[in-house]
């Protein structure tokens, strides 16, 4: 019990230092010149990285699946279809492959 | 409450507003993986109480999950938190990138800010600013809000429901994220300039994945700062 609750309040402390932190630091980057194009380009690459991450992860279904999903993004440009889209391929290859 | 009425308000309320109606599809998969962190608290012996206060104050799906694993595994609570803590390390990019949005806010707002900024709000507001549609710090917000109500309800009920849970991936919704990213790269893409970064970025994380595979935070952090690194070296402003 008192294990749980050093638990959860280290790891809140510890993720909102992590969390607070992260803007100090962006805070200190210059606005122009290479770091402020790093950092503009930051999410769309940590984006990419864990999608290609998690695809990794799967096995030829769940990338027939993401090629689904980004067929349905590349047309419809609409978050909860290419949702739908992609849950309910990996369904149907999971049931029938 | 319709798109119209959402645009005639003023900039904070309604994008807080556009914020919170936004994420509900992102939500959705959320709460089953709040149902599913739910059964593993119950099996962590955690109370409801444990559970909700967890999930308000870390507010860190993945390095909750982690942890108590490693907690019911059999680990103490300090190997415990540093696991969940190392998951969460890529949250410093992730507010390093808020800060156009965080710029000249009072304390009470940046405090606020970092700690509801996660993957799915974070990316959310990137891609529909992308679109062109004004969303800034009070979409983050919105998106967050929205985030934290949903996640401490589905994990104490998870907790309480523990036997009733169905498991994500029978459902196929451990596909929902994926495809939800996969979504807001699309919206992201903004011309050829990104090619190159983006390149990089796949590059890393499948070299990385093939020739050393690391732990998925390392892997995730090297990918996204050398994609930004070659934005930062080749491109032009």
């Amino acid at each position: 019990m008192t294990e749980t609750w050093t638990l959860i309040t280290g790891l809140a402390m510890a993720t909102f230092a992590v969390r607070l932190s992260g803007y100090l630091l962006g805070r200190r980057l210059p606005d122009h010149g290479p770091w402020a194009r790093g950092l503009q380009a930051l999410p769309g690459c940590l984006i990419l990285s864990l999608v290609t991450y998690l695809l990794m992860q799967g096995g030829p279904q769940e990338w027939a699946a993401g090629t689904a999903a980004l067929i349905v993004a590349l047309i419809t440009r609409s978050l909860p279809l290419t949702m739908g889209a992609g849950i309910a391929a990996i369904c149907l290859l999971r049931a029938f492959f | 409450m319709t798109v119209q009425d959402i645009s005639s308000l003023p900039p904070a309320r309604g994008q807080l507003l556009a914020g919170l109606r936004d994420i509900l599809p992102l939500a959705i998969g959320v709460a089953v993986y709040g149902l599913a962190f739910g059964l593993l608290a119950a099996q962590a012996q955690m109370s409801g109480l444990q559970t909700g206060v967890m999930g308000t104050i870390v507010f860190a799906g993945s390095s909750q999950i982690i942890a108590v694993e490693r907690l019911v595994a059999g680990a103490g609570a300090g190997t415990a938190l540093l696991a969940g803590l190392a998951l969460n390390l890529r949250l410093l990019l992730i507010t390093a990138s808020l800060r156009d949005e965080l710029a000249g806010r009072p304390w009470w707002q940046i405090l606020l800010g970092v700690h509801l900024a996660t993957d799915e709000n974070w990316a959310l507001m990137h891609a529909m600013r992308a679109r062109g549609r004004p969303a800034g710090y009070w979409y983050l917000v919105g998106g967050g809000l929205a985030l934290v109500a949903i996640w401490v309800l589905a994990t104490v009920a998870g907790a309480g429901f523990a036997a009733a849970v169905p498991e994500p991936r029978a459902l196929g919704m451990d596909f929902a994220f994926t495809a939800a990213f996969i979504a807001i790269l699309r919206s992201l893409w903004s011309g050829n300039a990104m090619l190159l970064p983006w390149a990089g970025s796949v590059a890393i994380v499948l070299l990385a994945g093939l020739l050393a595979p690391l732990d998925p935070t390392w892997t995730l952090i090297l990918g996204g700062v050398s994609g930004a690194a070659v934005a930062g070296a080749f491109g032009h402003d």
